[in-house]
Parts: structure tokens; C-alpha cells; sequence
């Protein structure tokens, strides 16, 4: 491995510039190597970018005639150490690693002191038997120093490799949670032998002996107390960061920081404090940040860890072809080899004999095997020996050599061989079946009934104190640390059900949009599917704040045929869509005086609305619009929109059957959100975003819109004769000619994605096709609806037979047509191309609750 | 050993030995425990098999149980005549259920009972509802714990009844690879 020295091609090339073009072009070389699929299969990661190193380090050597670049301890445990520690803390599987705890801390203590201490004086033996070269000046501190640090496991290493492995969960958590919790160990073990080392074996007293023991407990309990510190006020940072989302992924990266800092600084250990940082803080901090931070976390997080990774094994193999500060010495190399394979298979098997007695799952012969194989040295020990004092150790350069070596060797053969062992030895590999609703809630039936029976028993194990914890944590702590919002709704079993909804609508979505696109089928071939996804479809809508994406497949879906199916169908999709909602509204009826359903419904609708608009406008803001029709409707006032919005909203209660006296609670509902906004925290992240909204229609209700207008919204029928109605659409739809040529072809568009009034559209469309004058104009629609109008609305009702619907649905188009051009505020012409979108929505949000949801029962016992 | 002739016979022992998951040792330890529930109540000396019961409202009014929300169903799954109050047999059939020894399916029956609140036989939408609003603690709405429901019934449901039974419901644990691992306790 350590022959890559004389690798030299670009002899010539002089300028450090081109070392660092290369430097440059080698980090990305990770990411490359993940593009290779049949490389990275057989060889892990990290060994191909430790070769990379090598690689490239020899190129530098041959270029500039010495060692250019170097994994500097200081920028290793300050830099490129906390990001990888923070990623493996933060994403730890808390349930996983406190159900191993006991094995973790066991095998962490107890197994990396065995280590040391064996290896440090069979290597001492070693030399005492005369099998050294004589230039390895050193005592038994000196090999009990190298040995602390050559014996802990790596979480870096580990993690590289066995990421890879995909062994089942409980071996990996075991094994990298030693790693990460070994560290306290070697770095207390590290500083009391360097102590002595630097004393000088004379001058040792049995109080050092003392010390170093009670070091131990202070260093690590200390960085645990660091962490949780710092979690705790990570979590309360969070709380409050409702109005400046922008900045709470940094506070996460920020605290964490300065927890290894702290913890670094007052000489802890640093790597438990992130830890434990990590591991506490998540669960409040997640639920109180916003989805768009929390993605934003999870992926700089990784990016930081796996940049941090790719350049240490880099500069380990870079820093390998340093020949000056090494020393060959084939006996130590070797022997430390040995002894470190040979200690860590008998610590191993001890350990989990010892273990097995207390286990529940008792870890097998093979499991013992890929432990003690799978005890890889990284960068650490690295780190370590290159900090060493060279006039204090004077083998400090056989030992260099001998970490690199033990380093390159577990990483590289142990690494690359571990994979065909586990597949050999039949390792129970993860299985990644898919979250049910069922485990969760099983899981958490159980984890009460074995507390139960404990305490009925009197017997405080494991399960007792789990839920003692989790009394605390629910009755103090998730109150002291999560919003109000977030406490409530942290259900895990409501979060399950959560994420398999939205698995649900994404794999409903991806393959949708492939089988409608290219057969053209249309959809009642998968209404359970739908109805399946139900909610979830809002969720994604409310979640990725575009529903673009969707809103197309549905526009897909409709152009084909659509019969009595597609209706009812499109009822259950109107009533779930609503449905998450319902839930939001509950959390936020709690901290208010709940007012009646139908009026809660309404409040919600409008809001959604409201929402859904500003949503779908910002999302497409910068959109390039090349309608005609939009462009004139710029120069169209302000106010004529106003008029038609504040009509709109009548309109599509309506719609709704709701009567019109309720148009009067939404307005009231509207204005006194901004003082709600406040307590009524949303776990939305676009909360501003509303409110904003929901004030400026109501600026706009209030001050500009015409007293005719404002005397629609109260008024008490909706089944006013044609003339109120016709008036109605006068004064905006009258004025603008060439608006209702738009309107037209707003309404094709519009129609397609409502599914229900799909059948109405084609007749509308066919309509105006066979109506001679103006095709597609505007008005000749209108004169044909009004009268429809009349007749249909009077018996009008929100479940509109198919025959019912052709003639009912006009009003409606139109009233939409109009609403659209009517909130698309000031930008408004690009607005218009979202129109369909925002239609559906607000279809789809219409309350026939009651019915789809009988509908999708039935469909989950047809299946 | 002369501890153990005082309070069972060799014959009850063995008998305990054949009905349950445990070594002698471990009843004996087990009946400390029962005993020290209501030492007043329990005899030292179980040599004519006393009828002893201990009430419910004993094991209810204990104050690490108070929060939990299976605690009744566990004594009434457990107890005899579904009414809470356990006997010495009663209570150690609970952890013979419960231990290591025992055989998967014999844990899927019980716990497949103690889900089964009206039992009927069937975990039907309102047993669930019932363990769901017992584990979230009333914290969701009716609609969104029928929702789950619902999800969970559909999960698990293979013979399309609506209702979960025995089967479907032992189908569905067996899949679940860390059921025998999380449903133990160790004395």
C-alpha cells in the first residue's frame, strides 16, 4: 500500500496551483465513486478514497519533492470531526441504541480498556523479548500509550464500512455505538498515559493511578452533561424561532458546534458531547422546526459529514506517503497487528458471554464474529499519534508508521473483506420492510403492557424506567421544549400514519402520471388507489407547497372519459382532502372558542383558499407568462379584481351548500387571525404567508371593494333570481370583453381538472365549438348559463347528480374564472396560468365529508 | 428448600413447573412478589391451595401503575373470570406468557386478547379505537383515530371481514420481526 510513492507522472508540472486543481479534483471524488456502482459493490468507499490519497499524495511528493499536505490533528478534531460526529448523533436511532445501551457502554468501556491495556503490554512483552528493532526506544507507559490510542474503535471507519454492509440493525448500532461512545475512553486513556509518559515512569504515585480513574468518569460523564446541556437549549431555541425560520437550521449546526467546542475546551470529551447533543435534541428540535428546515438540516448534515469523511480518508492516504515521519519496524507493525485482531476477538467473545446472560436477543457466535472483525481504526488513532510529543516519545515514528498501517490494513482489507463475510457467514442482514401502522401501534401496546406487568410485579427493568422517562418527558419536558402545536401533534401513530399517506400519494403520483400519460387510461382503473391516498395528497400539497405536480396528473387523468365512477370518486378525493385539515382545525379550535362545525368548516376553507393561492402564486412567480389574455388583464385595474373577489367567496359557498350567512363568520374569522396568528401556531412554515393574505382581502373587503359588493357577501339566499346574479357578474365581467375571451379559455382548462365537472366541460367545450359567432368567447357562455342558473340552483346541493351537473356546473366555472382573475393580486397575469391548480384545490376541499368517507371503507374491505 | 416444602408441595410444584415457563426457583421467586403485592392477604403457606385472590382495585391503586393505560385490561385478560382479581395462577400465567420460553403464538393469543376489549373474538374497529385512544392519550380527534383505524385494520386484514382475527392478527405479528424481542420480560 505504501509503494504508491513513486507513482510520478507530472514531473514537470511545478505550480502548486496544479496541486491544488488536483486537491480540488479529488474530493469530489467520493460522489464519484457513487456513480460507479460496480466498484463501489466490491470495494467500500473509504478505501478507494484512502488509494485516491495515496494516489494523489504521491503525485504531490514527486511534484514538490516533500509532503505538501497533511490531516493535521488540529483541523481533524476541530473541523473535520464534529460534522461526522453531529450526522451519526442526529440521525442515531434513539429507541435502538437505549435498547442496547447496556452492550454499547459495555463493550465501550470495558472492551477498549481491555484493548489498551492488553495490547500496550503484549506489545511491551514484545519488545522485552528482543523481537524489536532496538531503535524502538520506548517502556510500558510508552506501549500502554500507543495502545490506547491504536485500540479504539473508529466511528468514522465504522461508519463508512459498515453503511455499506447493511447488517442488521441491532450489530450495527452495537458496534458503532461503541465506537462513538469509546472515544471518552481513549481520549481519558490517551491523556493520563501521555501524563506519564511525560512524568516518566519514576515519578508516577498511586494518586495519579486515582486520578486517571476518577479523569475517566469526569471526562466522559461531563460530556454527556455538556450535550444534554446544550440540547436543552437547542430545544428551547428552536421554540421560539417561529418568525425567523430562516436561521433554525443554524442554530441546530451552531449549538452542536459549540457543544464540541464547550466540551473541547474544558478538556471532555467532545465526541460524547455532540453525541448525546445529537441524540436528545431531535426529537424536540424536529418537531418544532419547519419541514423546510428539517430538510434543510437532514441534508447539509449529511453533506457536511460525507464532505468531512471523503477528505479525511483522503489526507490519510496523502499523509501516508509522507516517508520522513515514519519508521519502519516489521515486528511492531506486525505484532500490533495481531495483538490488536487477536484482543479484540477475546474481548468480544467475553463481553457477549458475559452480556447474553442479561440480553434478551442474545448475540450469536456470528454476530461475535463481525464484531470483532468489523473493529476498524481510523482517523483517530491517526490524529492521535501525529499529536504525540516526539522528545517525549521517542518511538513516536514507529508508531506513526505502525497506526498508518493498522489504519490502511482495517480499513482496507478488513473493509473490503467484511462485506463477502457477512454474506458468507449468512449475517442477518437489515431488512428495510416498510413502516406499518401496525408495529408502531403494536410496539407502543406493548411497551405499555410490559410496564404494566413490571410494575404489577414489582420488578423495575427496562421497560419501567422507559416509561417513567417517558412520563417525565411528556408531562415536563415536551412542554418546557416543543411549541404547543408541535406537542400536539407529535403522535407518533398519527406520524406513521402521516408518512404512509404520503408514501402513499408520491408512488400513487409517480405511477399515475406514467399509466395515464402513456395509455390514457382513464381513471377509474385505480379509485382505490386514490382513495387510498386520500389525505395524503393534501399533505403533499400542504407540504411541498406546490401541488403542481399533482394538480397536472389529475389535469392528465381527466382528459380521458369520465363516467358516474369518476364522480363518486372525485367525492372521495373532495371529502379526504379536506379531511388533515379537520385535524389542524381541531389543534386550533383548542386554544379557542370552537365554533360550530359548519362555521369552523368555512373558516378553513376560506383560509385554504387564501393559502393555496399565495402558495401556488409564489411558487410561480417568476414564471414566464406568454398569454395574451394575461397580459391584458394587466392593465385592468386592482379594483375590478377586489369587486370579484369579494363576490367570489359567496359564490363558492354556494357551492358548498352552505348558507350564506356563514360568508359573514369567515370574514370575522379572517381579521381576528392576526391576533391569533400568534397563539394559534400552525406547524405550517408559511404561516405569515396567510395571515398576510387573509389581511390584505380583508383591507380589501373593508375599504375598497363597492357597497354592492359588500352587500352580496351577508346577504342571506343563494338562490337569488337570475338578475342578482347577472348583476353580480356585470360589473366586472360586463366591462371587459376581452377578459371573458380569457375566461373561456380559462374554463377549458379549469374543467379538465376537476373531475366531476369534467363531463360538463366537454359539453361546454363542444358548445362553443358548435355556437357559431364567438367560439370562444366569454359572454356567449354566460348568456347560455345564466338561465341554467336559475333553474339549477335553487335545488342546488353539493352532490349533483351527473344529468344535474352539466347545466349546474357553468355558474361555477365562471364564478371560478372570475375569482381567478379576481385574487390574482397585483402580479396577477401569472397567476392565471395556476388557475387550474388553485381550482382543484378548492374543489377538492369542498366538504361532502361524510360520504367519501364510507367510500374508502368500502374499498379497504373490497382489497 | 425447606423454604419451598412450607408453601408449596412437591406435587404443586410440579404442577406449576408442567403449567408455566419456569424453574422451581423462579416460582418461588414469583410468589415472594405476589405475596409482597398484599402481604396481609397472601398465607405463607399455599400447601391447601387457600383461595386466594387479590382484588383489582389493589393492583390498580399502585402508584407506578397509575399512568398506564393497559393496566385493567392486563388483570382482566389475565384474571380468571375477566374481572380483574387475580389468584397465585392467575399470576403466574401472566409471566409464563411473557417469558422467554414461551412460544410466539401463545404470545400473539394474549396479546391479541388484550387487545381484544369487547371479546368478541375479533379486534374490530372499536377495540381499536379503544387501544388507540388509550396510547395517545385522547390526544387525537375522533376522525383521525378512525383513520388510523382504519389504515391498521386494512394493513392487516386478509380475509376482508373489517375486523381482525386471531389469523390476521397472528399473520401480521409473525411478519413483524422484532415482536419476539420486544414482547418478553425477564424475572
Amino acid at each position: 500500500m505504501l509503494r504508491h510513492q513513486g507513482c510520478s507522472m507530472l514531473r514537470d508540472a511545478s505550480a502548486p496551483g496544479m496541486l491544488q486543481a488536483l486537491g480540488a479534483r479529488g474530493c469530489p471524488g467520493g460522489p464519484v465513486f457513487h456513480l460507479s456502482r460496480k466498484v463501489t459493490s466490491i470495494v467500500p468507499e473509504s478505501c478507494l478514497l484512502i488509494l485516491l490519497g495515496l494516489v494523489l499524495g504521491g503525485i504531490v511528493l514527486a511534484v514538490a519533492k516533500k509532503a505538501e499536505y497533511q490531516l493535521e490533528p488540529n483541523m481533524f478534531f476541530l473541523f473535520l470531526l464534529p460534522p461526522i460526529v453531529l450526522d451519526s448523533g442526529y440521525f442515531m436511532p434513539s429507541r435502538l441504541f437505549f435498547d442496547n445501551i447496556g452492550a454499547i457502554l459495555t463493550y465501550a468501556v470495558v472492551g477498549t480498556l481491555w484493548n489498551s491495556f492488553a495490547t500496550g503490554t503484549a506489545l511491551w512483552g514484545l519488545h522485552r523479548a528482543g523481537l524489536m528493532d532496538p531503535g524502538v526506544e520506548a517502556g510500558l507507559m510508552d506501549f500502554l500509550l500507543f495502545g490506547s490510542l491504536i485500540s479504539a474503535v473508529d466511528p468514522v471507519a465504522v461508519l463508512a464500512v459498515f453503511e455499506e454492509v447493511h447488517v442488521n440493525e441491532t450489530l450495527f448500532i452495537i458496534v458503532f455505538g461503541e465506537s462513538l461512545l469509546n472515544d471518552a475512553v481513549t481520549v481519558v486513556l490517551y491523556k493520563v498515559f501521555n501524563s506519564f509518559v511525560e512524568l516518566g515512569p519514576a515519578h508516577i504515585h498511586a494518586t495519579d493511578y486515582v486520578k486517571g480513574v476518577a479523569s475517566f468518569f469526569l471526562v466522559s460523564l461531563g460530556g454527556t452533561a455538556v450535550g444534554l446541556l446544550f440540547a436543552f437549549l437547542l430545544a428551547l431555541i428552536t421554540r421560539f424561532t417561529k418568525r425567523v425560520r430562516i436561521i433554525e437550521p443554524l442554530f441546530v449546526f451552531l449549538l452542536a458546534y459549540v457543544a464540541y467546542l464547550a466540551a473541547e475546551m474544558v478538556s471532555l470529551s467532545s465526541i460524547l458531547a455532540v453525541t448525546f447533543c445529537g441524540i436528545c435534541c431531535k426529537k424536540y428540535v424536529e418537531a418544532n422546526i419547519s419541514q423546510k428546515s428539517r430538510t434543510t438540516v437532514k441534508y447539509t448534515m449529511k453533506t457536511l459529514a460525507s464532505s468531512s469523511e471523503t477528505i479525511i480518508f483522503m489526507f490519510l492516504g496523502i499523509s501516508a506517503v509522507d516517508t520522513s515521519k515514519w519508521a519502519w519496524d516489521t515486528a511492531l507493525v506486525l505484532g500490533t497487528l495481531f495483538f490488536i485482531l487477536l484482543f479484540r476477538a477475546v474481548g468480544v467473545v467475553l463481553q457477549t458471554h458475559v452480556l447474553n446472560r442479561f440480553r434478551l436477543i442474545p448475540l450469536d457466535r456470528i454476530d461475535q464474529v463481525v464484531m470483532s472483525y468489523g473493529g476498524l481504526r481510523g482517523a483517530v488513532a491517526f490524529a492521535l499519534v501525529i499529536l504525540l510529543d516526539r522528545e517525549k516519545v521517542k518511538a513516536k515514528d514507529y508508531f506513526v508508521a505502525t497506526t498508518i498501517v493498522v489504519v490502511f490494513f482495517t480499513v482496507i482489507v478488513q473493509g473490503l473483506t467484511i462485506k463477502p463475510l457477512v454474506t458468507w457467514l449468512k449475517v442477518k442482514r437489515s431488512d428495510h420492510h416498510k413502516p406499518t401502522l401496525n408495529e408502531e401501534l403494536h410496539e407502543h401496546a406493548f411497551d405499555h403492557i410490559l410496564a404494566a406487568v413490571e410494575d404489577i410485579v414489582g420488578h423495575h427493568g427496562y421497560h419501567y424506567w422507559r416509561d417513567k422517562w417517558e412520563q417525565f418527558d411528556k408531562k415536563y419536558l415536551s412542554q418546557l421544549l416543543m411549541r404547543k402545536s408541535a406537542y400536539r401533534l407529535r403522535d407518533e401513530i398519527w406520524d406513521v400514519y402521516y408518512k404512509l399517506n404520503i408514501r402513499d400519494a408520491i408512488s400513487f403520483a409517480d405511477q399515475g402520471g406514467h399509466v395515464l400519460s402513456a395509455a390514457k387510461l382513464a381513471l377509474p382503473s385505480m379509485p382505490s388507489r386514490t382513495s387510498m391516498s386520500e389525505s395524503s395528497v393534501t399533505n403533499l400539497l400542504r407540504e411541498s407547497g406546490s401541488g403542481a405536480c399533482l394538480d397536472l396528473q389529475v389535469i392528465d387523468t381527466v382528459r380521458s372519459r369520465r363516467d358516474k365512477e369518476d364522480a363518486a370518486m372525485h367525492h372521495v378525493l373532495r371529502g379526504s382532502l379536506y379531511k388533515p385539515r379537520r385535524r389542524y382545525k381541531a389543534s386550533y379550535s383548542r386554544h379557542f372558542i370552537s365554533p360550530d362545525k359548519q362555521e369552523r368548516q368555512d373558516k378553513e376553507i376560506f383560509r385554504q383558499n387564501m393559502k393555496r393561492r399565495l402558495e401556488t402564486f409564489k411558487s410561480t412567480k417568476h414564471n414566464v407568462c406568454s398569454s395574451k389574455s394575461k397580459a391584458r388583464l394587466k392593465e385592468k385595474g386592482r379594483k375590478k379584481k377586489n369587486i370579484s373577489l369579494t363576490k367570489e367567496t359567496p359564490n363558492g359557498k354556494t357551492q358548498r351548500n352552505i348558507p350564506w350567512q356563514e360568508a359573514a363568520p369567515v370574514l370575522v374569522m379572517v381579521s381576528s387571525e392576526e391576533e391569533e396568528s400568534d397563539s394559534s401556531e400552525t406547524e405550517r412554515e408559511d404561516d405569515e404567508g396567510i395571515v398576510f393574505i387573509a389581511r390584505a382581502t380583508d383591507e380589501v373587503l373593508q375599504g375598497k371593494t363597492t357597497p354592492g359588493s359588500l352587500d352580496v357577501c351577508p346577504s342571506p339566499c343563494i338562490i337569488p333570481p337570475s338578475p342578482t346574479l347577472a348583476e353580480k357578474e356585470l360589473p366586472w365581467k360586463g366591462d371587459q370583453a376581452d377578459l371573458a375571451v380569457y375566461v373561456s379559455s380559462e374554463t377549458t382548462k379549469i374543467v379538465p381538472v376537476d373531475m366531476q365537472k369534467a363531463w360538463n366541460q366537454s359539453i361546454s367545450s363542444l358548445e362553443s365549438i358548435a355556437s357559431p359567432p364567438g367560439t370562444e368567447s366569454g359572454p356567449q357562455h354566460r348568456r347560455f348559463v345564466c338561465p341554467v342558473l336559475e333553474e339549477g340552483r335553487p335545488q342546488s346541493a353539493s352532490h349533483v347528480t351527473p344529468e344535474q351537473s352539466s347545466c349546474f356546473q357553468f355558474p361555477s366555472h365562471i364564478s371560478r374564472s372570475g375569482r381567478s382573475q379576481s385574487d390574482s393580486s397585483p402580479d396577477g397575469p401569472e397567476q392565471q396560468e395556476l388557475q387550474p391548480l388553485m381550482a382543484t384545490e378548492e374543489q377538492g376541499r369542498m366538504p361532502p365529508t361524510v360520504e367519501p368517507r364510507r367510500l374508502m371503507f368500502h374499498r379497504a374491505s373490497h382489497l | 428448600m425447606g423454604n419451598k416444602q412450607t408453601i408449596f408441595t412437591q406435587e404443586q410444584l410440579d404442577a406449576y413447573q408442567d403449567c408455566t415457563f419456569f424453574t422451581r426457583k423462579e416460582i418461588l421467586r414469583l410468589f415472594y412478589r405476589y405475596r409482597d403485592l398484599a402481604p396481609q392477604l397472601v398465607p405463607l403457606d399455599y400447601t391447601d391451595k387457600p383461595a386466594v385472590t387479590l382484588p383489582y382495585e389493589l393492583i390498580a391503586s399502585m402508584p407506578e401503575l397509575k399512568d398506564n393505560p393497559f393496566r385493567q385490561r392486563i388483570a382482566e385478560v389475565f384474571s380468571e373470570h375477566g374481572d380483574g382479581n387475580m389468584t397465585l395462577d392467575n399470576f403466574l400465567d401472566m409471566f409464563s406468557v411473557l417469558s422467554e420460553m414461551a412460544p410466539r403464538d401463545l404470545k400473539a393469543y394474549y396479546a391479541f386478547k388484550i387487545y381484544d376489549f369487547n371479546n368478541d373474538d375479533y379486534i374490530c374497529k372499536s377495540d381499536l379505537e379503544k387501544t388507540v385512544n388509550k396510547l395517545t392519550r385522547n390526544e387525537l380527534t375522533p376522525e383521525e383515530v378512525s383513520l388510523v383505524c382504519e389504515k391498521v385494520i386494512y394493513e392487516a386484514d386478509v380475509d376482508n371481514d373489517g375486523k381482525l382475527s386471531l389469523e390476521d392478527f397472528q399473520h401480521m405479528i409473525i411478519r413483524a420481526p422484532d415482536f419476539l424481542s420486544t414482547f418478553h420480560i425477564r424475572i
